[in-house]
């Protein structure tokens, strides 16, 4: 498996700061640019663990007309990387301005803003050749990030607009869950799934990161880095970053990434668990008011009583009663309930379910 | 009908004939025969020009063409004055209130003081009336008072209406001229007056508009008049449904009190009494047109009496309406008013459930023919829901649908007898949203409970309806159902049934708890500002304990609010909230200003400032710090 | 004479009483120049605020402490003004957007434009960005957060967010994957003592170390509500002993009455009773969640194992219910009504079992 980042460099990346903090930051450091951009891969070669992807991209700058695309799977696998290095590829630094349009959710991105500012741009239309000579693609491409958050009414009004300019325009959409894309416009694009990273690969691109850096880290660390950021590189990269910013010149140990990924300790998680099976309900009372003291969010608890309770012995009649009532909790948080009392019932039934069948 | 009538009939009906085309499609009645004979002569007549109607007419035998004269001049006078009532025999007033008035009236005439009497009711109870007939009878004069209008045509230009000016007085000051003057005054004696005496009285029905707006006015004229008063005054307000009570607005308590203003109310007219008016009325006019109309049976003077609701003028109006003869539209109502009535009456007599469901369905035609809006006063229409009336066992069978299979066993303690209101309906009729009535009800439920497990579904279901009713974006689709499911929810949880008797009902108290909490919480954010808290660690931790320290440099406005939010006297019974009872009068409030709580919470109006403990970390308003900018407040300090 | 918990307020990194690795960690990342957006978190009273204005003077010197209240408006898109009032020093500025309601992502997005726009006058000192200090982050509008993530990139080279918020969950993820997140925990039962012994003896008062704990286990860990409770006991009673009462607040003490009441009677009657300390509660400025936590904490202490298990669901449901939902007093309420019966069943069939 070829390396996820390859070669990156400081000197390349001048262009992509510019889009990152947007313009006065170019003069700024280099250090203060975030890990994240600056370790983004430059061309698609440096992408991997995407094959599929990157094969057809390959072929689109060898000359071949590209179709629309579609990019979905969880966060930090290299999605927009891949399109950004690819348009880089295809047009080079200079045209890359013109024939790029990159909108994300933060922009305004209503039903108007696609009828006005993609159609306008779709219709421009483009020669294919660059100032230099070199051939390149006579065709833009509109990258829209995080088009699942777009409403349903401007995707519709995407669909006609990216049939009707298909003779000078390609789409890039990029999303987390092909579900909330209406079906007309999946139809449209060429979907590809980007896998989360395995271990490896992560492990591989972090210590290669930690050299470029030159941090002192430990074997534990990058495993739990790895663990943390469960398959999401950017996240990894980005907890590297801050463990490295608050520990200068120290060593980066396995409990500060713990720290700042905001994870529950697993030893917190299983005293949980266990007095949650043969605790009792003043027991576990305290031990639920303490986890709340500490401070640690009640999703993150959910999240990893998830897995715990998954892995651990219980029936699966058991199970699925606490994972519905993990649901539901789930549910009540992000709606604004409050923390305690939702852990205590999450716990309670928990308890509830140990010991009918113990 | 007799033949006579008949003819009658077909010269009216010929009047009417190029307006009303489909009348041959009404199935045969009694004017079978005036159809029969319209069909022949239609195809003459028709194309004759209304005017020559009369002609027609005159070929007639004499005799009914004088009555159709003498009914022309009836027509023109309506039955309501033609029939107003001219002794207290007549009055479709219970004898009792007659006495009251009679009596209060009698007193304060017979002496020279004067007195203000206050007669409230809804429209149409025969407070006027009552007025006018006592006076005929104790032979009184009435000087009434009719807000004037304005005399000037329109056209009159503002200059002119400078120029004129002089004579211009304001409708109030005129109202108070009459009243004084009246008051001052006696009546000229007239030659032809015969024995009229010099008591009088004052009548005030009308009232300049003026007092909607600042009630104000007409309580210190009132009060130079009770000062001065030689002679009764009486005014008459009618209590309306929606909006604000005119007779709370102008005679508030205080008021009344402090003038010493007797307060008689009406009720509305009792359907029996009402029943004799109608029947009196309809047999009297039957008779002196011979019918020519048709006269109402029974049934249609039942429906009538029942869609009044006790209002007895707009009885007689539509009475007079349903009377006249001939108007398609009238007669396809009534039509379908016997058809639906009679039949109903039939099975009436055998179940009483029955006759509910025909009354109900009553209610909805016969508002058709000009029935008053039955509207529920707030009183009776949660009396409904609280007091959940359901039908008793052995009615069971007639229930208007018919009963599904019985509840499976596990099911069967939500087994319900029918319920003998509609709550939706009684909602709709509320005059209020659901949301307010759902409050109102939840201020009262509880008294109408006796077993906790009731009360915690009940307040489950209420706790629903809040539910849907939360999202404002979706509230007006939902809002319906949340009032459907708090007003079904309470009527099913209510299990007991048990007769709670006669239960006084209050005004939520969670709009005026809502608004101080709020607003106590603003207060408390400008006005301890400088501690620089979050409003919940605020709240719930620097105040209660600041009250409890002695920390004496503070300033007037913090210490007072410490007193009044801090402390919490632990014996002291709530003192805060007092029960505002509802009366049964009471129509609907709009209370508008909760509806926006969510949308626009009140920014609180900062800058005060003034007067910081030295001590406290301070920082300061900008201009303070412009002011003195020497002074800079070392904050967080820590030595 | 100002309260303790203001005169003895640290205010530099170095001077804090506990989570000393992490005063470190902070002064490092003030030191390695990149400074992050960050995201403080952790429960009330911790010292989540103290710490930001120790990390604030870490960045700019003393200066950050001269503060001034400012009376802000901002005109909204759609013509409405909007009131605010923010606490800013030269180099910094607190604001709490959710004071402007459902308007707070107005409000940020213009502040912050201001303040990113407005160039630091002083070339003296070395940071080339403001901080702007947003609390209570948690109740911000989902719309106001997405403004927020927009607004962080935007302005990133001349200024810097500091979020102060309890808790992460209701922050939503693209905000929380920016930001570096600092989780401040309460402070141990120890450390409060410690804390409050060292007041006491710069006040010149011996704090008996039974009270200490007394108090810090009283507190719940909430350093601020300690130390109110502290100066509190010296008000009530000095020389302190050993078992003097701390004093609880008011409504502490009316709540667990309430409670009382609840558990002593289950009828309509009674239920009606407890509304009227509802709304009592409601008037002196308690918040309805409050209320709702301190009612569970009390009437899961007064009943048995196994209903305890119920009262926490139901207490988890109308909570929630309480948070969506319009009319407090409606969840308030059928919550005391549930609990009312459940506990009346569970007492009767307690009977009966003891019968036979």
């Amino acid at each position: 498996m070829q390396a996820f980042l390859k070669g990156a460099t400081v000197q390349t990346s001048r262009p992509q700061k510019d889009k990152a903090a947007g313009g006065p930051s170019t003069e700024k450091k280099v250090k203060a640019v975030p890990w994240v951009e600056k370790y983004r891969p430059k061309c698609i070669d440096e992408v991997a663990f995407q094959e599929e992807v990157v094969a057809v991209l390959k072929k689109s700058v060898e000359g071949a007309d590209l179709p629309n695309l579609l990019f979905y799977g969880p966060p930090g696998t290299g999605k927009t990387s891949t399109i950004l290095a690819a348009a880089r590829e295809l047009y080079g630094p200079q045209l890359y301005r013109q024939r790029v349009l990159e909108l994300n959710a933060s922009d305004e991105r209503g039903i108007q803003v696609v009828r006005e500012k993609v159609k306008n741009f779709a219709q421009l239309v483009v020669a294919g050749t660059r100032p230099d000579g070199k051939p390149c693609p006579p065709f833009k491409i509109i990258i829209l990030d995080e088009a699942d958050s777009m409403t349903g009414a401007a995707q519709a009004a995407l669909r006609r607009t990216m049939e009707k300019e298909s003779r000078t325009t390609r789409f890039c959409l990029i999303c987390n869950y092909i579900s909330r894309i209406i079906e007309p416009l999946t139809s449209r694009c060429s979907k590809f799934r980007f896998k989360p990273l395995a271990n490896k690969i992560q492990e591989e691109r972090l210590l290669e990161i930690c050299e470029k850096e030159s941090l002192k880290y430990s074997k534990q660390s990058i495993a739990a880095l790895v663990t943390v950021s469960e398959g999401d590189l950017r996240k990894a990269i980005t907890f590297l970053q801050s463990a490295a910013r608050l520990n200068m010149d120290r060593e980066i140990t396995e409990s500060a990434i713990i720290e700042i990924a905001g994870v529950v300790p697993p030893k917190m998680i299983d005293n949980m668990l266990q007095i949650c099976l043969s605790g009792t309900f003043e027991k576990l009372e305290v031990a639920v008011r303490k986890m709340v003291d500490e401070g640690y969010a009640a999703t993150q608890i959910l999240g990893q009583l998830h897995e715990a309770v998954i892995e651990h012995d219980l029936s699966d009649k058991q199970k699925s009663a606490i994972t519905e009532k993990m649901a539901v909790v789930g549910k009540c948080l992000s709606d604004g309930a409050d923390e305690y009392l939702q852990m205590l019932s999450l716990c309670s039934v928990i308890m509830q379910q140990a010991s009918q069948h113990n | 009908m007799d033949k006579l009538s008949g003819g009658e009939k077909a010269a009216s009906s010929r009047l009417n004939r190029w307006v009303d085309p489909s009348f041959t499609e009404l199935p045969g009645e009694s004017f079978a025969v005036s159809r029969r004979r319209k069909a022949v002569s239609s195809k003459a007549e028709v194309k004759k020009p209304r005017k020559r109607a009369g002609e027609a007419g005159s070929l007639q035998p004499p005799t009914p063409s004088l009555l159709r004269e003498c009914a022309h001049r009836d027509q023109d006078e309506s039955w309501v004055d033609r029939y107003s009532p001219r002794s207290q025999a007549e009055l479709a007033v219970h004898k009792k209130k007659i006495e009251e008035v009679e009596n209060w009236i009698k007193v304060h005439t017979n002496t020279s003081k004067g007195g203000v009497l206050l007669l409230t009711g809804p429209s149409g109870c025969g407070k006027t009336a009552t007025v006018k007939v006592l006076s005929l009878e104790l032979d009184l004069r009435v000087q009434e008072w009719t807000n004037p209008s304005n005399q000037e045509p329109y056209s009159s230009s503002q200059q002119e209406w400078r120029t004129n000016g002089l004579s211009f007085t304001s409708q109030l000051t005129q109202f108070q001229d009459f009243l004084l003057r009246a008051n001052k005054y006696k009546c000229l004696k007239m030659v032809g007056d015969g024995g009229a005496t010099d008591r009088k009285f004052i009548l005030v029905e009308d009232f300049p508009n003026q007092f909607y707006r600042q009630p104000g006015s007409l309580h210190d004229i009132l009060r130079r008049f009770v000062k001065t008063s030689r002679c009764p005054l009486v005014f008459i307000v009618s209590d309306s449904l929606s909006g604000d009570s005119s007779s709370r607005c102008l005679f508030p308590k205080e008021i009344q009190e402090e003038l010493d203003i007797g307060s008689i109310s009406f009720n509305p007219v009792a359907p029996t009494t009402m029943m004799k008016v109608l029947t009196r009325i309809s047999t009297l006019e039957a008779g002196k047109s011979a019918g020519r109309m048709c006269v109402p049976d029974l049934a249609v003077l039942e429906t009538l009496c029942s869609g009044s609701s006790g209002d007895v003028r707009s009885a007689i109006n539509s009475l007079q309406f349903s009377s006249l003869p001939d108007t398609s539209l009238e007669k396809g109502l009534l039509r379908k008013d016997r058809h639906g009535t009679t039949l109903g009456k039939a099975v009436s007599r055998t179940n009483q459930r029955k006759k509910r469901s025909k009354q109900k369905k009553d209610q909805e035609e016969e508002q058709a023919i000009g029935g008053k809006d039955a509207s529920l006063f707030l009183f009776r229409a949660l009396g409904k829901i609280l007091h959940c009336k359901r039908g008793k066992q052995e009615d069971a069978e007639v229930v208007e649908c018919p009963p599904g299979p019985p509840l499976p066993s596990h099911l069967s303690h939500h087994h319900r007898e029918a319920l003998l209101v509609d709550p939706e309906y009684v909602v709709e009729r509320s005059h209020m949203s659901g949301e307010f009535f759902s409050l109102y009800l939840h201020q009262n439920y509880l008294d109408f409970f006796s077993e906790v497990e009731d009360v915690d579904r009940a307040s489950e279901y209420l706790s629903d309806a809040d539910l849907l009713n939360s999202d404002w974006t979706s509230r007006s689709t939902m809002g319906y159902y949340g009032s459907s499911v708090a007003t079904r929810g309470l009527l099913h949880s209510n299990s007991q049934q048990v007769s709670v008797g006669f239960r006084p009902l209050h005004k939520p108290n969670w709009l005026l708890v809502n608004k101080k909490h709020r607003e106590n919480g603003l207060a408390a954010q400008s006005l301890f500002r400088s501690f620089c808290l979050t409003p919940l660690s605020l709240q719930t931790e620097l105040l209660p304990y600041l009250a409890k320290l002695t920390n004496p440099l503070r300033n007037q406005a913090q210490i007072a609010f410490i007193q009044d939010v801090g402390h919490m006297s632990l014996r002291r019974l709530p003192g805060r909230l007092k029960l505002e009872a509802l009366t049964d009068k009471e129509p609907a409030q709009p209370e508008g200003d909760s509806e926006e709580e969510e949308e626009q919470k009140v920014e609180s109006q900062g800058g005060v400032e003034e007067g910081l403990p030295e001590s406290q970390p301070q920082p300061r308003t900008s201009q303070d710090l412009l002011e003195e900018e020497e002074l800079l407040i070392e904050d967080y300090n820590s030595d | 004479m100002s309260l303790w918990v203001d005169k003895y307020r640290p205010t530099s990194l170095g001077k804090l009483d506990y989570h000393k690795t992490q005063a470190t960690q902070l002064k490092n990342l003030v030191q390695c120049g990149d400074f992050p957006h960050l995201l403080v978190y952790g429960p009330s009273g911790a010292g989540k605020k103290t710490r930001i204005m120790c990390l604030l003077r870490e960045l700019y010197g003393a200066g950050v402490e001269k503060l001034r209240i400012e009376h802000q408006t901002i005109v909204a898109p759609s013509k409405k003004k909007i009131e605010i009032n923010t606490i800013a020093s030269n180099y910094h500025l607190e604001v709490n957007p959710s004071d402007a309601g459902n308007q707070d992502r107005v409000v940020i997005q213009e502040l912050i434009k201001t303040v990113a726009q407005s160039q630091q006058i002083q070339s003296s000192t070395q940071r080339e960005f403001k901080v702007v200090l947003l609390t209570e982050v948690d109740r911000l509008t989902k719309d106001a957060q997405h403004a927020l993530r927009r607004t962080m990139e935007k302005y990133m080279s001349t200024c810097r967010l500091i979020l102060c918020s309890t808790s992460t969950s209701k922050v939503i993820g693209p905000i929380r994957s920016r930001c570096l997140a600092i989780r401040v925990p309460l402070p141990s039962t120890e450390e409060v003592c410690n804390v409050l012994t060292s007041i006491c003896k710069k006040e010149g008062l011996l704090l008996p170390p039974e009270l200490a704990k007394n108090i810090s286990e009283k507190s719940g860990r909430n350093l601020r509500k300690a130390l109110l409770m502290c100066e509190a006991c010296r008000v009530q009673q000095y020389p302190f002993s050993a078992d003097q009462d701390v004093p609880e607040t008011d409504w502490e003490v009316y709540l667990r009455e309430t409670a009382n009441a609840i558990v002593s009677q289950q009828s309509p009657q009674r239920l009606l009773e407890v509304r009227a300390r509802l709304y009592e509660l409601l008037t002196h400025c308690i918040p309805p969640d409050i209320i709702m936590k301190g009612l569970v904490t009390e009437l899961l202490s007064n009943c048995d194992g196994q209903l305890k298990t119920e009262v926490a669901q139901m207490a988890a449901y109308y909570e929630h219910r309480l948070q969506l939902g319009n009319k407090a007093i409606y969840h308030l309420e059928a919550f005391t009504a549930k609990f009312m019966a459940i506990y009346k069943k569970f007492m009767e069939d307690g009977l009966d079992a003891m019968m036979f």
